[in-house]
């Protein structure tokens, strides 16, 4: 039915190199399967990034909103499954969706009055909200083990079918992040992605359109905290252990990195970018330390040179107008 | 029958008054203008109309019913559809996306029905995939469907504005100053459009600065200056009008 | 319940800490007059402030006059160099605010990560600047150090005022944050401008921290609470004059001791943060309308 040169537009506008790149982060992952080791641990936390990266998209991309604070949502879930799993012994699966289920509400609810604030006000709340969760995980003690963390998470699993080995936890990852992709992309091409994408660019000409401006934003951010709860979760049960620092302010960056990486605002950007992210601190052999450093000048590189993020560097040989009138004149 | 009537509006900022007392009022089916010197309160006017500014006093009643405190997008999904002066693009889509996005109060479907895409979705997306590109080809950008709307031309920007607006399925069409920026050719085929638009049985209002473009379609004219309304009438009789000759042709003929 | 000497005391205590964000909320309002930029790594400098001063105060064994001065030197000079390598090309290519803001999150985490490495993670603190004390008024007691923050928070806002109205280019600073165009037509070099603003408010950043880290103690991570709650001041004092922000910093500070003693001081931020989305939902626009006149 559709054109070749529609399904590209579909996509994004950087279609085909998309499609290239999926078939090298395929590659890529036989490699990891063959060789095993480490290198599953960081694709592991690479899809985990990537299905928070997935979910940011949504309302950071699609929709053009800034929020420096879901992070918060990510610990969210992370806590929620641990406490559901280890103190009242609950089904994983049971856990991350009710922890979805928490931050969804948690989202609404925080949302609803914080988008409506703009410019450095919305980007101040955001940010907040992700210290108010992690003090909140340092300080309440009896319930978040503070600074100690939580161990002894349970793997994932339905009943007694449990994902124990390395290699199968990257397969359901993989699988998951598949799924957040193709939910993305269904999303981006509807009604719904389009009044977010039209939102982006011109917030008076949504509106003039019947475009109910609050709700889209609010839709968006909600579904960026239930990717984002998902993330928590996905990280408490395949690495077993989370404390506070897990979903610091450092996420934010990092997080924002691999989007930029990606392509902000494409539908694979956001996985393509974490897998990129993750991989470049493995093979200059960086610790900790040196990697969050790493991040923060490669994010602040990609801001001042390439700040449409780097899929825009390919994006030069796109049709130019004929002739461009000057507005003024 | 009237489908817009303004009684008293009024716009005061900061003790200045933008627009005084304006009352008009727009039948349906017809091609109505108001023309005004820059700063006359065109703007103001019509950003209050289509409820994008607050008004200081006064009322606005669209096809029955008091819209002056209505939000603007349940004002738009009444059917009182506006364009911008300056253009509001959605740069990052292609120009089809963007009269799609047109259609949204006429379509349906949210998150769920997108994931799920149901017979009845599938058939509403091709509609309108169909339904736009007619609608790119009646103001004539039919062959520009898959760029990226931002690369347009300006003057074909504002095509596609009209476009997009009328993908929204207007009762009332408010363009303002659309041929703000263009060239003369570019001026003429706007004017096309718009007459073809009212053709369709569109109501039109029109904010234009462009006096001959407004007495050469218009059916109706009002004139503001200093936010108030100083004559309303036909093109003939408001080329005549006295009092428009000195506030607004006198002073302004070079731009006509 | 919570007694009236304890509320007394914890007033005390909260005009001193809320003077120390006032300083930083006046940093936030110098660079943001200059040029509509929110830095929100602003708390950075209150840590560096704090780690410099130990270094030179503790390691160096410095005296006490000379290792703040240097502490204020060299953090105003990372300001510069924040501004000349992070914000100006930023600035010059027109980026949009919230990659500016992200930018300088950037640069919080990087700042951090880098004191980790060369300080360690482990808190520093080191002795009142007057030994003894606290000053005993009954039951309440004052600590010493209380009456440091006062007077050099009350000169540095005096010496602000003189520069902003007496020097030039306090006055051409001035005349940036009303009008940028009308500035540089005049002859004033803006971009000049912006790296004083950095400058300044880093300073001033660097001296809240050296004045605070004697009753608290200075970490790498104090940096986003400290920026936090002075751009939380900022805002209820209307990113205005800096005694409107001192005077914001200063609520602030009692209205989070206050907290302390009901909720207790784990809380503290949690607490200062809601008094912030509060304010921020009642005043979607600010307080005062401060930031959104100018965007």
């Amino acid at each position: 039915m559709t054109l070749p040169s529609s399904i590209s537009t579909r996509l994004g506008q950087h279609g085909y190199l998309a499609v290239g790149g999926a078939i090298l982060l395929g590659l890529l992952f036989v490699f990891v399967f063959v060789r095993g080791g480490y290198l599953l641990t960081v694709m592991q936390l690479a899809m985990i990034y990537g299905v928070f990266c997935i979910g940011l998209n949504f309302f950071m991309g699609y929709t053009g909103q800034a929020s420096f604070g879901q992070n918060a949502f990510a610990a969210l879930g992370g806590y929620g499954t641990a406490v559901l799993c280890v103190q009242y012994g609950w089904e994983p699966i049971l856990a991350l969706f009710a922890s979805m289920a928490i931050s969804g509400v948690a989202s609404v609810v925080v949302g609803y009055p914080t988008l409506r604030l703009r410019g450095h006000y919305l980007a101040m709340a955001t940010f907040a909200l992700g210290l108010i969760t992690y003090d909140i995980s340092v300080q309440w003690q009896s319930v978040t083990q503070g600074y100690m963390g939580y161990s002894g998470i349970p793997p994932l699993g339905i009943g007694p079918f449990t994902v124990e080995d390395e290699r199968w936890k990257l397969v359901v990852l993989m699988v998951i992040v598949l799924f957040g992709l193709w939910i993305s992309g269904r999303l981006r091409n509807s009604r719904f992605g389009r009044a977010l994408r039209a939102i982006s660019t011109s917030e008076l000409g949504a509106s003039a359109l019947g475009i109910r401006i609050s709700h889209y934003k609010l839709a968006a951010f909600v579904i960026a905290a239930l990717y984002a709860s998902a993330a928590g979760s996905l990280f408490a049960h395949v690495v077993g252990f989370i404390s506070p620092e897990v979903f610091g302010a450092q996420m934010v960056i990092v997080t924002f990195t691999m989007l930029y990486v990606g392509g902000v605002g494409t539908v694979l950007g956001p996985a393509i970018g974490a897998v990129i992210a993750s991989l470049l601190p493995e093979i200059v052999r960086s610790t900790g330390r040196f990697q969050d450093i790493a991040y923060a000048l490669v994010l602040i590189l990609l801001l001042i040179y390439v700040p449409k993020g780097l899929s825009a560097l390919f994006g030069i040989g796109r049709p130019r107008p004929a002739k461009t009138t000057n507005p003024g004149s | 029958m009237t489908l817009l009537s303004v009684r008293g509006l009024t716009k005061r900022f900061d003790g200045l008054t933008a627009n005084s007392e304006i009352s008009l009022d727009v039948e349906e089916g017809s091609l109505f203008a108001v023309i005004g010197p820059n700063g006359a309160g065109k703007t103001t006017f019509f950003n209050m109309v289509s409820g994008f500014l607050p008004s200081t006093a006064g009322s606005i009643t669209f096809a029955g019913t008091d819209i002056t405190t209505m939000r603007q997008d349940k004002i738009a999904a009444m059917g009182l559809i506006r364009t911008f002066q300056l253009v509001q693009m959605f740069q990052n889509m292609t120009v089809a996306e963007n009269v799609e996005v047109g259609f949204h109060l006429k379509t349906r479907g949210g998150v769920g029905a997108a994931l799920v895409r149901p017979p009845w979705l599938r058939r509403q997306e091709e509609d309108i995939r169909v339904k736009a590109r007619e609608l790119l080809d009646f103001v004539g950008l039919g062959a520009q469907a898959d760029m990226d709307a931002g690369l347009l031309p300006y003057g074909q920007q504002r095509l596609l504005e009209v476009a997009r607006a009328m993908a929204a399925g207007p009762r009332l069409l408010l363009l303002d100053e659309p041929a703000a920026g263009l060239n003369a050719h570019e001026t003429d085929a706007l004017a096309d459009v718009i007459q073809h638009i009212n053709g369709r049985g569109i109501t039109v209002l029109l904010i234009e600065h462009d006096v001959g473009l407004v007495t050469r379609i218009a059916h109706r004219i009002a004139v503001l200056d200093f936010g108030c309304k100083i004559a309303e009438g036909t093109p003939d009789e408001i080329k005549k009008h006295p009092d428009v000759i000195a506030a607004y042709l006198g002073t302004e003929t070079e731009n006509a | 319940m919570p007694s009236v000497v304890e509320l007394v005391q914890s007033l005390v205590n909260g005009v001193g800490i809320g003077l120390v964000y006032g300083l930083i909320a006046i940093g936030f309002c110098v660079i943001y007059n200059a040029s509509g930029i929110v830095n929100f790594a602003q708390g950075v400098f209150v840590m560096l402030g704090g780690m410099f001063a130990y270094s030179f105060l503790v390691t160096l064994k410095w005296p006490l006059a000379l290792a703040a001065a240097a502490s204020i030197i060299v953090v105003a000079g990372i300001g510069v160099l924040v501004q000349i390598f992070i914000i100006r090309p930023m600035w010059e290519r027109k980026a949009p605010m919230f990659a500016i803001i992200l930018a300088t999150l950037a640069v919080q985490l990087l700042i951090e990560q880098i004191v980790i490495l060369t300080m360690g993670d482990q808190p520093r603190t080191y002795p009142e600047f007057t030994l003894g004390g606290p000053l005993k008024l009954g039951p309440i007691a004052i600590g010493y150090q209380l009456f440091w923050v006062l007077g050099c928070g009350a000169l540095m806002v005096v010496l602000l005022q003189l520069f902003f109205n007496k020097t030039r280019v306090g006055r051409a600073l001035r005349a940036c944050s009303q009008n940028r165009e009308a500035a540089a037509l005049l002859g004033i070099p803006v971009g000049g401008m912006l790296m004083l603003s950095f400058a300044l408010s880093a300073g001033l950043g660097a001296a809240a921290g050296i004045l605070i880290t004697p009753t608290q103690y200075t970490a790498y991570s104090v940096g986003a609470p400290f920026g936090v709650n002075g751009f939380i001041s900022a805002i209820i004092g209307g990113f205005g004059s800096a005694p409107a922000a001192l005077a914001g910093g200063i609520l602030l500070g009692v209205v989070q001791s206050a907290a302390i003693v009901v909720f207790g001081a784990g809380y503290k931020n949690v607490i200062a943060l809601t008094v912030l989305l509060i304010v921020l939902l009642f005043f979607p626009k600010g307080l005062f309308g401060g930031l959104a006149k100018k965007h």
